[in-house]
């Protein structure tokens, strides 16, 4: 206490040096852990988004195969299955793109043309309708919306025109890394799952693995539901379409199919180009109610409502429509258009999962729900 | 060991195998070697520290148990919670096999008495494999149901006896009073 210098609060100079030491270490021990668990998760962040995709359609892929490969597996073994199966899929690829090659490019040929002539009459109608607001409510300034449309067409042109080799090439990505990953789940799939499963402790891997199991057939089911619903619908749109003079006709059925995943919205994003340009090119008459039908009472309310829902889609991956808007803006936010699309689906498996566990739960007396309701006994 | 390796060690003496412990156990003697290699990829072993508890009464069953090594207490509480011990199992017994067909809940508890090595076969695992290799599952249900009903048996002769007993006993009971 004689020397203030050397006893600081009771510490030696060498103490408070130690503790110095010691402290400063802490400190740097914490950032150099804060900043590797930071770029860690960069790291895992980055691996995640460019595995994301192919992961999830190669999920999809296995879910869907996986039923012909079962009853292939009967006759072969599993990997000799498979490959039958490639085979075959394969060769109903290759059918599918020759048949919807030139259809591309008509696609590609006319749109470049077509495009400016659609907003272009779609500009002259706003024009039109503007005036003869103009003319009955003299009072309402004009916002130049015509001008603004034109701009945001040319802009969404453009965008279109920059965007497609970039496409390309992660659909390119895909086209390679997909069947890759397909083939292991198919093969691997079980052995993956359960290996995985093995990891709970001794006292709930039972209730781990029967869940897993439950868990599974539902999402099998639910995605196999989706994937032939959409195809379904989209075959019949194009089927309709082609029925009439309409341009397009393969196109519209693919997006109409693709926007039918997302439901309550999907089917009315889905019909919107294949009306626009039925309006444009086909004015209003005959063909055009046909068109409306089609999309609307044929696809939407007799095929998708009165056949296919009932058939392929179990209730229990119904969604609130307040969840489902949730889920694609959320989606849209995350991942853009696909995001959109795949957003509802995704929400979709949670919600199985959970219903999954919570049926699981109802139906036996949980470990530690048993042991909490013997705890008065034991007392 | 992991499902994901079996492959790579699957060159191991003979009779250290899992092929053939199942081969040696009674549900599963009547397999041929095609089906054994299958059920090999069927089963999960798991290791459990002694005194370990596998499942108690009440939760919910979904299969059953080979034990490989160890020994295992199966037991039962009263309203009490006393324990009454209702058998001891060791290497090559099985339990929990009403379960495996039927979801029920167990209807007694088990726990390890030293360290263990126990086999399990799960309800999943049959259902998947009857859509797959529906022959192969069958023969293994067939193993299975000739144990079930030979314990049926069993049981109910045994119940025979004790019905037997207890209607001696109440007419002995009536002509007393």
């Amino acid at each position: 206490m004689n020397n203030p210098v050397q006893k600081y609060r009771g510490w030696s100079r060498a103490q408070a040096a130690m503790a110095f030491l010691i402290l400063s270490a802490a400190i740097a021990c914490g950032l150099a852990v804060y900043s590797s668990a930071s770029s860690l998760i960069g790291v895992s962040r980055t691996a995640f988004s460019v595995l994301f995709l192919p992961l999830l359609f190669s999920l999809v892929l296995a879910f869907l195969l996986d039923p012909i490969v079962t009853q292939l597996e009967k006759l072969f073994s599993r990997t000799v299955s498979i490959f039958i199966v490639y085979v075959l899929t394969l060769g109903l690829a290759t059918l599918m793109i020759l048949w919807l090659v030139p259809h591309l490019q008509e696609f590609w040929g006319n749109i470049r043309t077509d495009f400016p002539r659609y907003t272009h009459q779609a500009i002259e109608g706003l024009k039109r309708s503007m005036a003869a607001l103009h003319d009955r409510f003299p009072f309402i300034e004009d916002y130049g919306l015509p001008m603004k449309l034109r701009s945001w067409a040319e802009q969404l042109m453009a965008a279109i025109l920059a965007q497609t080799p970039q496409s390309a090439m992660k659909i390119g990505g895909l086209l390679v890394l997909v069947p890759l990953f397909t083939f292991f789940f198919l093969r691997d799939g079980r052995r993956i799952m359960s290996a995985c499963v093995a990891l709970a402790p001794n006292r709930h891997f039972e209730m781990a693995h029967d869940l897993s199991y439950l868990v599974n057939r539902q999402l099998s089911q639910f995605v196999r539901g989706r994937v032939l619903e959409a195809i379904i619908v989209g075959l019949v749109v194009a089927g309709g379409l082609s029925l009439t003079d309409i341009r397009y006709a393969p196109m519209l059925g693919i997006f109409a199919g693709v926007t039918n995943l997302i439901p309550y919205i999907g089917p009315i994003i889905g019909m919107t180009p294949g009306l626009l340009i039925a309006f444009a090119d086909l004015g209003v008459g005959g063909q055009f109610w046909w068109i409306v039908i089609l999309y609307i009472l044929i696809a939407q309310v007799l095929v998708d409502n009165f056949i296919l829902i009932p058939v392929l889609i179990s209730r229990v991956s119904n969604l609130h429509p307040l969840l489902v808007f949730f889920a694609i803006i959320v989606g849209g936010k995350l991942y853009g258009v696909i995001g959109m699309i795949i957003g509802v689906p995704i929400v979709s498996v949670i919600k199985i999962t959970l219903l999954e566990i919570r049926t699981y739960r109802r139906n036996f007396r949980l470990p530690e729900a048993a042991l909490e309701s013997d705890r008065p006994h034991n007392l | 060991m992991d499902p994901l390796w079996i492959n790579i060690f699957r060159k191991k003496l003979d009779d250290e195998s899992l092929a053939y412990f199942l081969k040696h156990l009674p549900i599963f003697s009547e397999l041929s070697p095609r089906a054994l290699a299958t059920l090999e990829n069927l089963v999960h072993v798991r290791n459990y520290d002694a005194y370990e508890t596998i499942f108690e009464e009440g939760d919910p069953g979904s299969g059953m148990y080979m034990i490989r090594k160890g020994s295992v207490q199966i037991y039962a509480c009263d309203q009490s919670g006393a324990e009454e011990e209702l058998a001891r199992l060791i290497p090559g017994d099985f339990f929990g096999e009403t379960t495996l067909t039927a979801p029920a809940p167990r209807s007694a508890s088990a726990r390890t008495m030293e360290a263990t090595e126990l086999v399990g076969l799960f309800r999943a695992d049959i259902l998947e494999l009857a859509e797959r290799k529906p022959s192969i599952s069958s023969s293994i249900l067939l193993g299975l149901t000739r144990i079930v009903s030979e314990r049926l048996q069993a049981a109910s002769q045994e119940i025979r006896r004790l019905r037997k007993l207890t209607g001696e006993q109440v007419s002995r009971e009536n002509i007393e009073t």
